[in-house]
């Protein structure tokens, strides 16, 4: 039992060291990305006003300005494709946590939980003890859990926006014609694999085709398309 | 009523009906006029056997563009014919039209009503008028499409046989493609029964592209005449030398009238037999060329008669903001394989290829159409942009020659962008936020955890798995009931010695050996595991032995417990010396128990 033990935490070092590292690399200030957005928004152009707005909304996900405009900028795109909107934008909540917090917060339950466990094991006799740190550990393990997941999909299929007016999804040359996508700008997707100018398009867990690079901004790179947004 | 009153009566009247307002909404188009649908029949009365054309055309101001659901209609069978695309952008706008054409086949008299076709979008919903087809025989039967040509020489067969298929191309000699137009004609003189089973030929080393429906006509063979049921294919060579179209098969059921064996009986009629017929065509030759030398620059392997049409949108734009161009291909050819000519400017900052459409016309016997291909460009910048000239080349068959058409260059002139929209509120009344004037707040867009989070919580991994581990641990030895008898020595050593020490100390050497006493006899019960508490000397002996304790044991035991009994009898000046010195053997022989009671 403790040789697995001694693995778990070895595999978790090896597997959340690295990413831990990449997390300390730049660090943006979401004032300057949300007035980008907000510029971007005043001006018309969608797409780069939802992309710098999503993600000075993974910055600061409790401000109200952000959530505003982000909601304005989306139902432009829908307008824009003759959707219907989504719906009027709900006011940020007062839980509604960035990811770092929100990894912090999975880091203090678990260990709050351990914590709680030592002393009902050093201090035996309470039997509400062991289960309390155990549910408040558990609630942690989740959360990273969750966490970790949304971490390795971004990094498998980061989320872009569509930036160019139009963004034509077709086939990749080797594969059967069909019917090209067309996105508009504005519209929120998901990147896979690329190929020389081209990369893979995914929307709601599906390939739909693939499209030039030139076209889409990945979330995390918005800030190199702000001026005074870089680390400081 | 007096004329004058009446004319001012009218008078009103009219001005009141230009005063109000025009109608907010065509018929077929939504209220925000966004989305539109229009249905058409070719015809709205056919004789039976005919086929009726609909035409449905969904326009959507948009990118999303509503499927059009066509309900089952009862006695018609509904074949989907095509469908087109088209697509423009016109200032910053995006708009959508979808053409689809359906071939409707009544299978008996009546009258067909098709009802209003409905779409929606978002909140934008349009519906069609209902539209009503009738089928009588009644109603003249239209004049079917001219049967063209006849039997070359020698195709003819010997004889008049009462059914035949025949194979023919209009072109045995051709260039790389070029359309030879196949037909495949089925001959009878008997009635056809039911549906005819075509087996098409095989046409290797052809692009094929069907030419309509089956047409019918009448021709005369060999001095007889022949009912016609034709089948035009297009065919266009991928490959140059000979090539084979091979052998189509046609099977129907036929009604055959046989003659009664006496004519001049009154009772006798010609009874008609229904049978099953199989016949097939034979295989045609066709050479093909390769096309001559000399073809110009951007040639790109077009067969056929074509015309270029160039089109831009608007020749001003706004920065960042996209200018589409359009080319347009028409004429007669393989019109879908054509590659699109390529359309450049300079002074764009990006170029986005929004589309191409195709429209295939079937119904001549070559096959024609329209292809469509959209360039957006964007300029970031004010100044000019400068869509250069598109240049496409073709071969012309007929003429046996390369033919070539240019466009000239448009210059749009690019104006500068960036003003605000007018109307800074949305649908739903939220008002675009204020650009900040602070900085911060500072963080990350990676959704990887930080480093101080990722040892928290690794180090917190390994710290409840170490307090499973021993908290099991714990549990384990505590069910032990050797573990849990030293640790109920352990307390009498830690507590009721050293109350007892403390006693001695204070002044009371008889309470203290009393309570010595007590703790040696529960001690050396949880040693041996048995109670010995109220036990008569020679019983606890007996007792102890039958535990395994060794005669010295059980004698040392009872010599210590002698002492401590003998305090309380002992002169008053050496009680306390005595008893400190009972009770630290006492001590000692609890803690020799102790250590042989570890594990």
């Amino acid at each position: 039992m403790r040789r697995r033990t001694a693995i778990l935490a070895l595999w978790l070092v090896a597997a959340l060291g690295p990413a831990a590292a990449r997390a300390e690399h730049g660090r943006v200030d979401a004032a300057a990305l949300y007035n980008a957005g907000a510029g971007a928004l005043a001006r018309g152009d969608l797409g780069p006003a939802v992309a710098f707005l999503l993600a000075a909304d993974r910055i600061d996900p409790r401000a109200r300005d952000i959530r505003t405009n982000l909601a304005i900028a989306r139902a432009r795109v829908d307008e824009s494709e003759g959707s219907s909107p989504r719906g009027a934008s709900s006011p940020p909540a007062a839980l509604a946590l960035s990811p770092v917090e929100s990894w912090g917060a999975s880091a203090a339950l678990a260990a709050v939980g351990a914590l709680l466990l030592w002393v009902s094991v050093l201090r035996p006799g309470s039997r509400f003890l062991p289960l309390l740190g155990s549910a408040v550990f558990a609630a942690g393990l989740l959360l990273g859990f969750a966490l970790a997941l949304g971490a390795r999909e971004e990094a498998r299929h980061p989320e872009a926006v569509v930036v160019a007016p139009v963004l034509d999804v077709a086939p990749a040359p080797e594969e059967r014609p069909l019917s090209p996508y067309l996105l508009a700008a504005g519209e929120e997707v998901r990147l896979g694999p690329s190929r020389g100018d081209l990369v893979e398009v995914r929307v709601g867990g599906n390939s739909i085709g693939w499209a030039r690079r030139s076209g889409l901004w990945r979330v995390t790179d918005a800030a190199r398309y702000t001026g005074n947004s870089g680390s400081r | 009523m007096t004329g004058r009153r009446f004319a001012t009566l009218a008078a009103t009247a009219a001005l009141l009906l230009l005063a109000l307002p025009p109608r907010v909404a065509r018929p077929n188009t939504s209220a925000g006029g966004k989305l539109s649908i229009d249905a058409k029949l070719d015809a709205d009365r056919i004789a039976p056997g005919e086929t009726a054309t609909l035409t449905v055309q969904v326009q959507s101001e948009g990118l999303n563009l509503p499927d059009v659901p066509l309900p089952l209609l009862s006695g018609v069978t509904v074949e989907r014919a095509g469908t087109a695309q088209n697509f423009s952008i016109i200032n910053g706008r995006v708009s959508r039209t979808s053409t689809t054409v359906y071939r409707l086949i009544p299978r008996g008299e009546g009258v067909v009503t098709i009802p209003p076709l409905r779409i929606a979008v978002g909140g934008e919903q349009a519906e069609t008028s209902p539209l009503t087809l009738t089928v009588s025989h009644d109603v003249a039967p239209r004049v079917p499409s001219p049967l063209q040509g006849s039997l070359p020489p020698g195709a003819a067969p010997a004889g008049t046989p009462e059914i035949f298929v025949k194979a023919t191309v209009d072109h045995p000699r051709v260039y790389w493609n070029q359309q030879v137009t196949l037909r495949l004609r089925l001959y009878s003189r008997v009635d056809v029964i039911g549906d005819v089973d075509w087996k098409p030929a095989s046409t290797d080393g052809f692009w094929t592209e069907g030419l309509g429906p089956p047409r019918q006509g009448r021709q005369i063979v060999n001095g007889k005449e022949y009912a016609v049921l034709e089948i035009p294919t297009a065919l266009f060579p991928t490959r140059t030398g000979t090539l084979t179209i091979g052998s189509a098969q046609v099977r129907c059921r036929v009604a055959r009238v046989i003659q009664p064996p006496d004519p001049w009986s009154m009772l006798a009629m010609p009874d008609v037999v229904p049978q099953d017929v199989s016949v097939h065509s034979d295989p045609i030759t066709v050479a093909v060329e390769a096309l001559p030398a000399g073809a110009p620059a951007g040639f790109e392997g077009a067969v056929g008669d074509f015309h270029l049409a160039f089109h831009v949108d608007s020749l001003t734009a706004r920065a960042g903001e996209p200018a589409a161009a359009r080319v347009t291909i028409t004429g007669r050819g393989n019109i879908a394989t054509i590659r699109d000519p390529e359309i450049h400017a300079r002074g764009a900052s990006r170029e986005y290829v929004v589309g191409t459409s195709t429209k295939v016309d079937r119904t001549g016997d070559r096959l024609a159409g329209e292809r469509e291909h959209d360039v957006a460009f964007v300029a970031d910048q004010p100044g000019t942009l400068e869509i250069l000239p598109v240049h496409f080349a073709w071969f012309d068959p007929e003429s046996r020659s390369y033919r070539s058409q240019s466009t000239e260059s448009v210059t749009v002139k690019i104006l500068p962008g960036g003003e605000a929209r007018p109307s800074a509120i949305v649908p739903g009344g939220l008002a675009v936020a204020a650009p900040r004037r602070a900085s911060g707040p500072l963080g990350t867009l990676s959704l990887d955890p930080p480093a101080a989070s990722a040892a928290l919580l690794g180090s917190s991994i390994v710290a409840f798995g170490a307090a499973v581990l021993t908290g099991r641990s714990r549990r384990r030895r505590f069910r032990d009931p050797r573990t849990m008898r030293r640790r109920a020595l352990e307390k009498i050593l830690g507590r009721e010695l050293t109350q007892a020490a403390s006693l001695a100390g204070s002044g009371e050497p008889a309470r203290a050996a009393a309570l010595a006493e007590q703790a040696v006899l529960s001690g050396a019960g949880l040693r041996y595991d048995a109670e010995l508490l109220g036990l008569a000397k020679a019983e606890r002996g007996h007792t102890l032995r039958s535990r395994g304790a060794s005669e010295s044991e059980a004698s040392a035991l009872e010599s210590l417990l002698g002492a401590l009994q003998a305090i309380a009898y002992a002169p008053p000046e050496t009680r306390i010396s005595d008893a400190k010195h009972a009770i630290a053997s006492a001590r000692q022989a609890l803690e020799r128990y102790r250590k042989e009671m570890e594990p």
